[in-house]
């Protein structure tokens, strides 16, 4: 008795997805919109991976039966202001994913050097460093760090980044807006 | 005044009943000049009017203290009961009229002479006028026994007439002499005729004929429906008109009050009518039988198409066919498959009765209840699909013609001239399932109906899968063609795309075959001490296998590894996973005083390979080469126990008996075949589990994110999202609902305001 695998078999998504994107860009967006099909492929995939993962500190669901459009939530990490938070997150992804970065945002407000007002965020893999390698995990993951450890050099919202080395006075602001929810 | 007294002494001359006596002995001559005068009299004075009432009231006081009370009288006695008890109240009651009759005769006279305008009660003569207040004042003072005794009577006379076609020259029955010189026959006619005579026929004994023949009726349709599934609307209308009709127009023929056509006419729109709902009352009741019965009782069921239309009894029919159902067919004591023989009968029977299908609908609602309650329903009928022999599933399935679902639903539009709304009753049952499924239900032939219990296919196939795996798995030389044929006629019914995983399967048991042949040509594979022969499945589509651990005997191993590395050259980049406690093995075991050809499973296999290389093994030691647990491993090794080959010489020390202690036992050389029933395949209720389970993790991940949501919420999304491979079965709304009130249960979940959330 014996089964028949194919031991590539777990590699092959990931594979397939490091070879194209190596082509150009033009060429991706038209090859993107030709199969949108595709992109829901992946973005059950993506869903079926996050739901069988055991990390219970990240996660998110697809808001209505609309695939593109997802709602993600994050713990604060440990050890920083923001823990025993819960944040709420929205995605929007674009036709071209994941050739293009989806649209990520803070619901819940949330204080932070590098998250203006209005919940949008600064993070280099959603904008210039996005690759077609990155997932809705991995956002959500890179995110999560962010929360930790931000780019006080470039930020979005400056009251945060000055009270930033101010633990006490920071971590009343935080939860000041947190609690505007 | 005194000729006030002389003429009142002549009125009482002509009139005895003014002194409340009725001329017994001859009547004296009344004089024609007497009676003008007194008529003269009576006219002159206007009295004519009242003299006549006078008459009548005591003719009437009459009736009511004496002839009547003296009627009632006959039914108090106790002695002389039967036809003679009767007859003897009728004839006196009749002496009595005709007295009072002549009485009337002589008043007619008078109010002929005396130009009587009025006649009492607007009737037409005196003489009805008479009739009437008899049968009022005998009505008025009925007696208790009075239904009793005329039943009597006339159901000993019904008897007579029912006897005298069967045998003529038996005892009477009213009378208990011969026939010959038995006068009952005659006692009888003339009750009927004096009963005739007074108007009292209808009046008196109408309602207790037609209870007799009703009772008459009834009794005769339970005597030949018992047991017997024959038509007999045509011979009981027949035997209506031939004996029970001809019997009552024996009685009414002597009714004077209304013709004789008349009365018969509204008897016999009665007796049909009773007829028909006491038939149809049987067989209903007898309905359960005819369903188990069909098609033999193909007849029974014609007769109730035919009957239901004129009586209006659906609803009962109904109603006693589901209660039916549920008392002798849906409780635990009945096995699955009886249920479903059962069940395909009574499809097949209510076609009969209703093509349209609104009634099975209604009347096999409970079953589909019931038969989805039950674990092993969809195994029972894909097993009985499949299975040879007579089988009503399997003639059904080969028949083939499988409805085509998506067909488009046209009825509508070409039909919409002769186009009926459904019946009030069938909504209670319609409501509950969708429109659509309706209208697929009614016209489904039976396998679709069977699959349509559980509303989705997918289980069907699913288990099909299963089956049709163990069945490959357990056989190792298959009859692959068997199968395929089967599966062909599957397809038909379930699609393609349903099925391809088991074109698949039967695939691979074709293609193991032929690389088993091609490796085994290979210059490099050599066989030396073991054959061996593999089975190769395809993962991705095979139903998921029971897991056991089991490290096989280093020689195998070698031989496996050798055969891994001949198939990893043919096909290049893919490998074999061996799943080491499945399959068999042919051994042949040789002792010092005899040996053994058996089939036995790897793990007896490999027990017996052990000993082979050490004659006694303590249990944990071989539990840790073969890594199996020790509690496993007894068992195990109980069946070579059993076979006296291993004995117990300490406890959990174990080794081989070369010789049998004694020979007269057993022969010496046997081939024991040892196929263990369990199967290979993961049990259906893990694999649901186990699905819950990932349903489970969605859930979450929905509620976490979107906080909280309703019970259809949850179902639609994760129709969309989770149930997407072809392995996962559909889940219920019901069947989600029962899993998240469990999780509620485990605090798990929190419930409120009809919407699910998880606790903080």
């Amino acid at each position: 008795m014996a089964q028949n695998e194919n031991p590539l078999y777990e590699q092959q998504p990931t594979a397939a997805a490091t070879v194209l994107t190596v082509e150009k860009d033009g060429d991706t967006v038209a090859r993107a919109q030709n199969d949108g099909h595709a992109v829901t492929k992946r973005l059950h995939k993506e869903l079926m991976f996050l739901m069988t993962s055991p990390d219970k500190s990240i996660s998110a669901f697809p808001d209505g039966e609309n695939l593109f459009k997802w709602i993600g939530t994050i713990s604060g990490p440990q050890d920083s202001v923001y823990e025993s938070l819960k944040f709420k997150l929205s995605f929007h992804f674009p036709n071209s994913y994941p050739y293009t970065a989806p649209v990520v945002k803070f619901i819940t407000p949330c204080f932070h050097p590098n998250i203006d007002t209005s919940g949008n965020i600064c993070l280099d893999i959603l904008k210039d460093k996005w690759s077609a390698l990155y997932d809705v995990r991995t956002i959500l993951l890179s995110i999560q760090a962010l929360l930790g450890e931000p780019n006080v050099d470039s930020p979005l919202n400056a009251l945060a980044a000055m009270k930033w080395t101010k633990k006490e006075e920071y971590k009343k602001l935080v939860m000041s807006t947190y609690n505007q929810a | 005044m005194q000729d006030s007294k002389r003429f009142w002494a002549l009125a009482q001359q002509i009139f005895p009943i003014l002194n409340d006596t009725v001329c017994q002995q001859q009547e004296t001559e009344v004089l024609k000049t007497d009676f003008e005068q007194l008529c003269n009299f009576m006219q002159e004075n206007l009295l004519q009017d009242t003299f006549q009432q006078l008459v009548m009231n005591k003719i009437e006081k009459r009736l009511r203290q004496e002839v009547v009370p003296e009627f009632w009288s006959h039914f108090e006695q106790s002695e002389n009961k039967g036809l003679k008890q009767f007859y003897n109240a009728v004839k006196a009651l009749y002496d009595n009229y005709q007295q009072l009759e002549k009485v009337i005769g002589k008043l007619i006279a008078f109010a002929k002479f005396a130009k009587v305008s009025q006649i009492p009660y607007q009737e037409k003569s005196l003489q009805n006028a008479l009739k009437l207040s008899l049968k009022a004042t005998l009505l008025g003072q009925l007696h208790v026994d009075y239904q009793t005794v005329t039943m009597n009577f006339y159901e000993i006379a019904l008897k007579m007439e029912d006897s005298d076609e069967n045998s003529s020259d038996a005892m009477c029955i009213g009378c208990a002499q011969e026939s010959s010189n038995c006068n009952c026959l005659h006692l009888f006619q003339e009750t009927n005729r004096k009963l005739g005579k007074m108007f009292l026929l209808e009046p008196l004994i109408g309602q207790t004929l037609t209870n007799l023949s009703y009772n008459y009726i009834h009794n005769h349709i339970q005597k030949i429906c018992k047991d017997n599934y024959d038509s007999f609307i045509a011979s009981l209308e027949k035997w209506l008109h031939s004996v029970v009709i001809v019997w009552l127009k024996k009685i009414y023929y002597f009714d004077a009050s209304i013709s004789l056509d008349q009365s018969m006419e509204m008897f016999e729109k009665k007796l049909v009518n009773y007829l028909y709902n006491s038939y149809t009352k049987i067989r209903i009741d007898q309905l359960f039988n005819i369903v188990i019965e069909y098609p033999e009782s193909l007849p029974a069921l014609e007769d109730i198409r035919l009957c239901l239309p004129r009586t209006d009894l659906k609803q009962l029919l109904t109603k006693k066919c589901q209660k039916a159902m549920e008392t002798r067919l849906l409780h635990p004591g009945v096995s699955t498959t009886d249920i479903l023989t059962a069940y395909v009968a009574t499809i097949r029977s209510l076609r009969v009765l209703d093509p349209t299908g609104l009634l099975l609908e209604t009347v096999t609602y409970p079953i589909h209840q019931y038969l989805r309650s039950r674990e092993d329903t969809v195994r029972c009928v894909v097993s009985s699909l499949t299975e040879e022999g007579p089988n009503d599933l399997a003639e059904e399935l080969n028949r083939g013609e499988a409805v085509d679902e998506n067909a488009p639903v046209n009825e509508g539009d070409e039909h919409w001239e002769t186009w009926t709304p459904d019946p009030i009753d069938a909504v209670s049952s319609s409501k509950k399932a969708s429109k659509d499924s309706t209208i697929n239900h009614r016209t489904a032939d039976i396998i679709s109906m069977l699959v349509n219990i559980y509303g989705s296919k997918e289980l069907f196939v699913n288990e099909y899968r299963t089956l049709l795996a163990d069945r490959l798995l357990s056989q190792y030389n298959c009859d692959t063609e068997k199968e395929i044929r089967y599966l062909e006629l599957l397809k038909l019914r379930f699609g393609d795309s349903h099925l391809h995983f088991c074109e698949v399967m039967l695939k691979d048991i074709g293609d193991s075959k032929r690389i088993n042949q091609r490796i085994k040509e290979d210059s490099d594979y050599s066989e030396d001490e073991i054959p061996l022969s593999t089975m190769i499945v395809s993962q991705q589509f095979w139903p998921p296998f029971k897991d056991e651990k089991l490290e096989l005997h280093h020689q195998v191993l070698k031989q496996m590894k050798q055969f891994t590395e001949g198939f990893e050259t043919l096909k290049g980049s893919r490998t074999l996973c061996w799943k080491n406690h499945l399959g068999i093995v042919n051994i042949e075991i040789e002792l010092n005083d005899r040996t053994l050809n058996l089939s036995v499973s790897p793990v007896q296999a490999t027990i017996m390979m052990h000993f082979q290389d050490k004659g006694t093994w303590e249990l944990e030691e071989l539990s840790k080469t073969m890594q199996c647990p020790a509690t496993i491993l007894r068992r195990k090794i109980g069946f070579w126990l059993s076979h006296g080959i291993l004995t117990e010489t300490k406890l959990d020390v174990f080794s081989v008996q070369e010789v049998k202690e004694n020979k007269n036992s057993a022969p010496e050389d046997f081939y024991v075949e040892d196929f263990e029933s369990e199967s290979a395949m993961a049990s259906a209720q893990d694999q649901k589990e186990e699905e819950l389970q990932n349903i489970w993790s969605y859930i979450i991940g929905m509620l976490m994110n979107l906080d909280s949501l309703g019970l259809e919420r949850i179902h639609h999304m994760l129709k969309i999202f989770a149930f997407q491979g072809p392995t996962t079965t559909e889940c219920s709304q019901s069947e989600l609902k029962s899993f998240l009130d469990r999780k509620v249960r485990e605090r798990q979940l929190i419930y409120s305001n009809g919407l699910y959330k998880l606790p903080k």
